[in-house]
């Protein structure tokens, strides 16, 4: 069952639009749960989005995208 | 309070990187030996970026890439950073994260008769809504890093503030990066200020070390201890 990585909603305060700063694993790798794939950052601020489940990683969002929460960035089969 | 210095800006970047990682409060104050202009990995995947970074390197301002957004900002013996790690209390929000920053530099400046402001400066570089300013001008910028460990969040609250006034080869370092990075809109020198600039005559900047340190330990100690708040 394949998982969705969403930017989640209570990542940052407010509704600003967000940038994909940084994938740190690659498109089709097999990432562990728990494990810091990607960076964002909204005005300064960097976040950190971990693997929600363990399993190969399909890049949705590619790297300088603008992302708003809620959005599907990547998925984990 | 004699900061800690670091070879280069990478060793201080990366012994911050650690203390995030390690989760538990602290407060590091350091600067780097060796100068280099730090600007986000995103710039440097740009066609052009080689050269630039060829240039850069020759006026005297090697290039690091961050993996952070923002723009490119100087490091170096001029520079000095504040990082504090703060467990994420309950209701503590990215705003108090710049609030407790600004707050600090802001306090620790007061006592040397410095008055300061918060706001963002046309024509600086790496601007934002929560600069450090002084007569109008950019004296230190700001920026967060949140990561989530557990059931909760850590955040690396930062401030870089610039001592000494910028060199000329800075400024031709930074318009390298900035065409190289396609970067719009004019940066401005006359839009920053430096410590020693708006100090008392004949201050030395070292002065505020400690009142800086003194007042970010201050404020960190108002925080609510995480551990108490969950149980």
């Amino acid at each position: 069952m394949a998982t969705d990585i969403i930017i989640p909603a209570d990542l940052w305060e407010g509704d600003e639009e967000s940038v994909i700063t940084a994938w740190l694993a690659s498109d089709g790798a097999e990432v562990k749960e728990g494990a810091l794939i990607a960076e964002i950052m909204t005005a300064k601020v960097q976040n950190e989005i971990t693997a929600p489940a363990s399993g190969k990683l399909s890049i949705l969002k590619e790297q300088e995208a603008v992302v708003v929460k809620g959005d599907v960035i990547g998925r984990i089969e | 309070m004699i900061p800690v210095a670091f070879r280069t800006p990478a060793d201080g970047i990366a012994r911050e990187e650690a203390l995030l990682a390690a989760g538990r409060p602290a407060l590091l104050l350091w600067r780097a030996e060796t100068a280099a202009l730090v600007v986000p990995a995103s710039w440097t995947r740009r066609e052009g970026f080689p050269a630039a970074r060829e240039r850069c390197a020759q006026a005297g301002w090697p290039l690091i890439a961050r993996s952070s957004g923002g723009g490119g900002v100087p490091q170096g013996p001029g520079t000095l950073n504040l990082a504090l790690v703060v467990p994420v209390p309950r209701g503590f929000t990215i705003e108090a994260g710049f609030r407790l920053i600004c707050g600090a530099v802001g306090e620790a400046l007061t006592r040397f008769e410095v008055a300061t402001g918060v706001g963002p400066v046309a024509g600086s570089f790496c601007d934002g809504a929560w600069n450090v300013t002084a007569h109008g001008r950019k004296l230190a910028g700001t920026a967060q890093r949140w990561r989530a460990r557990g059931a909760g969040r850590v955040a690396l609250v930062h401030a870089a503030l610039v001592l000494d006034p910028l060199p000329a080869s800075f400024w031709t370092a930074l318009g390298h990066a900035h065409r190289a990075a396609g970067v719009a809109g004019p940066i401005r020198p006359e839009a920053h200020v430096a410590l020693s600039d708006v100090l008392p005559g004949g201050m030395r900047t070292g002065s505020v070390f400690g009142a800086l340190a003194r007042a970010a330990e201050d404020r960190l100690a108002t925080l609510p201890p995480v551990r108490r708040q969950a149980a």
